[in-house]
């Protein structure tokens, strides 16, 4: 059978064509631009400045700071996310009742809109009239600054992002739960493991690959947060909660200094390229060595 | 006993555990849900919990938003479902078209004349913009194109080099996903503020917003696509290959009508990335295709504690969620994600 028909270019350049012309495009129009010294408001000539951007951002603390930040709200909140979802997926996946009400109902977060869910934070978060303040207040803690403290805002940042992206991971997980074979689990049943055993020896190891993958992609993807950090804390007090993407918002829109925000993006790429490097390597012997 | 069974205490334990999440998880959504029914007193005066209890609802808060009390309403929902619907739509045929190739025909692609697309990209536009002197979009679009055609023609001799087959042209597609957005959203602004320039409308125009969100999207599309396709049976498009159907006909008549599952989850998922998207509409919409995410963003400043009216606001943009996640959730429970997450 001939497979090589000059059709298969009409199915492949449509795609093809858009992600290049509205995705690398403006990736390398990003990068010619990083090298200058460009500004929109007031309006200057672009002057060719090598790498002076680079340095000026490096040399920058709020830079490190909102790496730091973003970091930390990525890290602790997928680490949440991984723990409660993998457990969560555990527990629906056995026949429980209502596994099936909760299967839907447990989807719900994932899928509403980031600054909308932001707001409703806000609403709970209020330090006077919200309800977390009732209760907290029963339990002898009036008026806690949820948004207004340092360590207080990236905790109720994390606390949203848990509470929004759980989802994804049990999605994910019971998916592949759903794909372990019976009869692994019948012969250690035989052999007399325990439940806690079978899950370290069996369940883990195998859903490894799958547990890597979905932590990858979230972490990829909680380093572009700036919705719920943009309408709950604007980034404050302070910078005390501004992330990269927030920051190059800042830069970029509100200073219009362009060489400078397109450095800006292209460092923030460079650290999520090398995250993505030293975690695949971290994860390969293991990965290997259930394979 | 195996992973899905579970007997006695154990069986209540897990049960517990899921009706502990579920309370965190439904909470947030019934407070803006109640809330949305508030009259001013009840959210200024502490947190009220239960309706005709504690408070007397009102519709309030919903006929001062639908009657446009608060602003372009209309105008915002309008263009956030005519943006996330059609674009949506557009990325998944387009995805399914490149996936279909991608699984059917074997192409080859040289890393060089990658390369030189890079180089003859980015030198043709500086080389336009700065010693030129040519308008910066014109210099982009000429650098764009001559880039593209060299690397094209380029690609048909045999350059040294290594040679990319169809699992490198998918990495391509989906590695998108690991770049941040703000890099793209920022240099996309500035490109269209400069076609503006030349009399060609990108901002806040339709076309400007969905091109945007249907690029974004395609990396998810194809990776999805690809698994739905390659698991669908090869004899009936060989039968219609003997009798010599072309190929545009056996992609429409039959490989997309037996992947409608696929096509039903990917354009769902996807409609869910393009409703609730912020930060493209937020850089490349001002008023008339403002969607509605950036609206209620705005609300929080607009209207500081007027929750009642915030609610609303932020339910419409929930509520029409909520009925796709229903529509996933009995996708799910028919067992068709399980084979696309491998």
């Amino acid at each position: 059978m001939n497979r090589d028909d000059p059709i298969k270019y009409f199915f492949l350049w449509p795609a093809f064509l858009v992600v290049l012309a509205m995705a690398i495009f403006p990736l390398i129009y990003s990068l010619a631009n990083s090298f200058m010294s460009l500004r929109l408001v007031p309006p200057m000539p672009a002057r060719f400045v090598g790498l002076d951007n680079y340095a000026d951002l490096l040399s920058n603390p709020r830079f490190w700071q909102t790496v730091k930040t973003t970091s930390i709200i990525a890290f602790i909140s997928v680490a949440f996310q991984f723990v409660i979802g993998f457990g969560v997926a555990l527990a629906l996946v056995k026949r429980v009742r209502g596994a099936d009400f909760f299967r839907t109902a447990f989807l719900l977060p994932m899928l509403v809109a980031p600054v909308a869910v932001a707001l409703v934070a806000r609403q709970i978060l209020n330090p006077s009239m919200g309800p977390l303040n009732q209760v907290a207040t029963f339990f002898g803690f009036p008026n806690l600054p949820y948004l207004t403290e340092a360590n207080w805002a990236m905790g109720s940042l994390i606390a949203v992002e848990i509470w929004q992206w759980t989802p994804f991971v049990i999605l994910l997980i019971l998916a592949g739960l759903q794909g372990l074979p019976d009869d692994v689990y019948e012969a250690a049943e035989l052999e007399g493991a325990s439940s806690w055993q079978q899950f370290w020896s069996i369940t883990f190891p195998m859903m490894l690959p799958i547990s890597a993958a979905v932590i990858f992609i979230r972490i990829v993807e909680s380093f572009k947060i700036i919705d719920t950090v943009f309408v709950m804390t604007g980034g404050g007090p302070g910078i005390a909660t501004e992330t990269l993407t927030l920051f190059a918002y800042q830069e970029g829109f509100k200073k219009f200094n362009l060489g400078y925000t397109s450095a800006l993006s292209f460092l923030f790429l460079a650290v999520v390229l090398i995250l993505s490097l030293v975690y695949l390597a971290l994860l390969k012997p293991y990965l290997e060595k259930y394979k | 006993m195996s992973v899905r069974d579970l007997s006695g205490n154990r069986r209540w334990l897990a049960f517990g555990a899921l009706c502990l999440w579920f309370l965190f998880t439904i909470f947030p959504l019934y407070w803006v849900a109640i809330t949305s029914f508030k009259a001013p007193p009840d959210v200024v005066g502490g947190p009220t919990y239960l309706p005709f209890v504690d408070f007397q609802p009102t519709i309030k808060a919903w006929t001062d938003l639908l009657s446009g009390l608060r602003g372009e309403f209309y105008s915002n929902f309008w263009s956030s479902a005519i943006v996330a619907v059609s674009s949506a739509m557009f990325a998944t045929l387009l995805g399914a078209m490149a996936a279909y190739a991608l699984v059917r025909f074997p192409f080859k692609v040289r890393l060089l004349s990658g390369v030189l697309f890079f180089v003859v990209a980015m030198g043709g536009f500086l080389l336009g913009r700065d010693v030129l002197g040519i308008a910066p979009a014109s210099a982009s679009i000429i650098a764009f194109t001559g880039a593209l055609a060299l690397s094209v023609f380029a690609n048909r001799f045999p350059l040294p080099g290594k040679v990319l087959g169809n699992d490198d042209i998918v990495f391509w597609f989906v590695s998108q996903r690991l770049f941040p957005p703000i890099v793209v959203a920022f240099a996309l602004f500035l490109l269209y503020t400069e076609m503006g320039k030349l009399g060609f409308k990108m901002t806040d125009t339709y076309l400007g917003l969905t091109l945007a969100y249907v690029a974004f999207s395609l990396p998810i599309v194809v990776w999805l696509m690809r698994d739905f396709i390659s698991a669908l049976p090869l004899e009936v498009e060989e039968a219609a290959m003997v009798d010599n159907v072309p190929h545009w006909r056996i992609f429409f008549g039959i490989v997309l009508p037996m992947s409608r599952p696929g096509l039903i989850a990917t354009f769902v998922i996807t409609l869910a990335f393009t409703w609730n998207e912020f930060l493209f509409a937020l850089f490349l919409t001002n008023s008339e295709w403002q969607t509605l995410p950036v609206l209620i963003a705005g609300q929080n400043s607009q209207r500081g504690d007027e929750w009642w009216a915030i609610s609303a606001a932020a339910l419409v943009a929930i509520v029409p969620m909520i009925i796709v996640a229903g529509l996933l959730g009995r996708l799910m429970r028919s067992g068709l994600l399980s084979g696309a997450v491998k």
